[in-house]
């Protein structure tokens, strides 16, 4: 039997489909665990929150209509929630003292040892501090284009952005990376 | 706990590559940026293992929507009513004119004070006659607010622009409904306004008058609606107006119409007719289109 497109499952949710909401659920819950975590420096927790939040809201908004793709639209929703969590003054305070910058400040250290450095590169300490560096425009379409595997055009639908700004903060988020990452890569070989 | 880590999308070490030069990397950039793209999959995220999305599910189950979207919008719809009413009927008021409020209100000042001031007794008229008099006036007044009333909230009939009422979201009937609600609710204030008059003026039998005046023009205002399915809004009110005055005041029947025992029936019986104009408006309502 051929597979349900997620836009038929919207569809069949709005009507009250228990089956597919469990199938629209298990397809895209691990993906938007990660990009939420991702987005928000590592909190398992708080992405597990968000991940609930987003959800909710899928089920509560009325707007969703079958023509529009579902992907780009939750990842919206997700989005703007991340955003709004953020904004708040608490979560900024807490963001520009708290452990992230720690974290980051130990991994640039230069009394780190080799055996510090490896095995933050094992737990992916570095690309997540080297991520949290990146302003939020930048880190959620690289996040989106190279953890979730999204398309220009999915990004810029989901953003509400045009296709020329999408590669612009690409190209900016990925050069920035890289100034982080590949001399810190090069003292870990 | 520990979580199964999540895989990293790209299974071929040349899809980051065409992901680079898709959003316009040249290859010198492709060179320089492939190494520090490849690091992030050092970073992985957890995966919620089927434990943690069976929760998930149960918290979201209760939201999920228990009717269909049409359903819930027709639900919605209701639940509004009301307010959609009171919208409606705010927007019909505009419509009347501050002529018709006004001629109505002097209409009943004028009988009311006729009826409460000694005029009649000034006029001649013997004491043991002053009620009969008072009942007459109020009468002939009081459908003469059914006989406006009628012809202004349907004076739009002879524009002949049902097809135009046919395709705005309240259908003619809830139009037709709403704007003798505003009329009959008018007058009926009006009737109140009288009694309250009549009382402080220190008249007998108060209810009495009240009922003469109140029930005739419920029944002017049924007879002229039903008339108005059949002839235009002006003669059917002109000819349900001057059928009462006929048969109510000068006919040997008033007598009948209005023993004490039976003065209410003149308003049961334009209650009645009005229901049976509303019907009678919704099921023949091609007639009113242009073309029948």
């Amino acid at each position: 039997m051929q597979e349900r497109s997620d836009e038929q499952l919207m569809t069949a949710v709005q009507a009250g489909d228990q089956v597919a909401l469990a199938t629209l659920i298990t397809r895209h819950h691990a993906p938007l665990l990660g990009y939420l975590y991702r987005l928000v420096g590592g909190d398992r927790q708080l992405s597990e929150d968000l991940v609930q939040e987003t959800l909710l809201h899928v089920l509560q908004q009325r707007t969703y209509q079958a023509a529009r793709p579902f992907k780009p639209w939750l990842y919206t929703i997700a989005t703007n929630l991340a955003r709004d969590y953020f904004k708040s003054a608490a979560v900024r305070k807490s963001w520009r003292e708290g452990d992230e910058e720690e974290a980051l400040l130990h991994l640039y250290d230069s009394e780190a040892s080799p055996e510090e450095r490896a095995l933050a590169a094992e737990q992916g300490s570095e690309v997540r501090a080297a991520l949290a560096q990146l302003r939020e425009e930048y880190r959620v379409v690289v996040v989106l284009r190279f953890y979730q595997g999204f398309s220009l055009q999915e990004i810029a639908e989901t953003l509400h952005i045009p296709l020329g700004t999408v590669k612009s903060r690409l190209s900016v988020g990925v050069h920035r990376l890289r100034n982080v990452l590949v001399p810190v890569q090069k003292g870990v070989d | 706990m520990l979580h199964p880590q999540s895989s990293w999308p790209f299974e071929r070490p040349e899809q980051l590559a065409d992901m680079l030069r898709e959003q316009g990397a040249t290859p010198e950039e492709c060179a320089d940026l492939l190494p520090a793209l490849r690091r992030l999959s050092e970073w992985q995220a957890p995966q919620p293992d089927p434990a943690d999305t069976r929760r998930l599910l149960a918290r979201l189950a209760p939201a999920l929507p228990a009717l269909s979207p049409v359903r819930q919008a027709i639900r919605e719809h209701r639940q509004h009513r009301i307010f959609w009413l009171l919208a409606t009927a705010r927007a019909q008021v505009s419509l009347f004119g501050l002529g018709f409020w006004l001629v109505s209100a002097l209409v009943t000042l004028v009988g009311a004070g006729i009826v409460s001031s000694n005029v009649l007794v000034d006029a001649g008229v013997a004491s043991s006659n002053v009620l009969l008099v008072q009942e007459v006036i109020l009468r002939a007044s009081g459908p003469l607010l059914a006989f406006l009333g009628t012809i202004v909230a349907f004076r739009g009939r002879e524009a002949r622009v049902l097809e135009l009422e046919l395709v705005c979201l309240p259908s003619p009937l809830q139009l037709a409904i709403t704007r003798l609600v505003i009329v009959l609710g008018y007058d009926v204030g009006l009737s109140l306004a009288l009694a309250l008059v009549l009382w402080a003026g220190g008249t007998g039998d108060v209810l009495a008058l009240t009922l003469s005046w109140l029930m005739p023009l419920l029944l002017v205002a049924g007879l002229a609606l039903l008339l108005s399915l059949r002839l235009s809004v002006q003669a059917a009110a002109s000819l349900a107006y001057v059928s009462w005055l006929v048969l109510g005041i000068v006919s040997p029947l008033q007598a009948l119409l209005f023993a004490p025992e039976l003065l209410v029936l003149p308003g049961c019986i334009g209650l009645v007719l009005l229901a049976i104009a509303l019907l009678r408006l919704h099921t023949g309502m091609h007639r009113q289109l242009p073309y029948a």
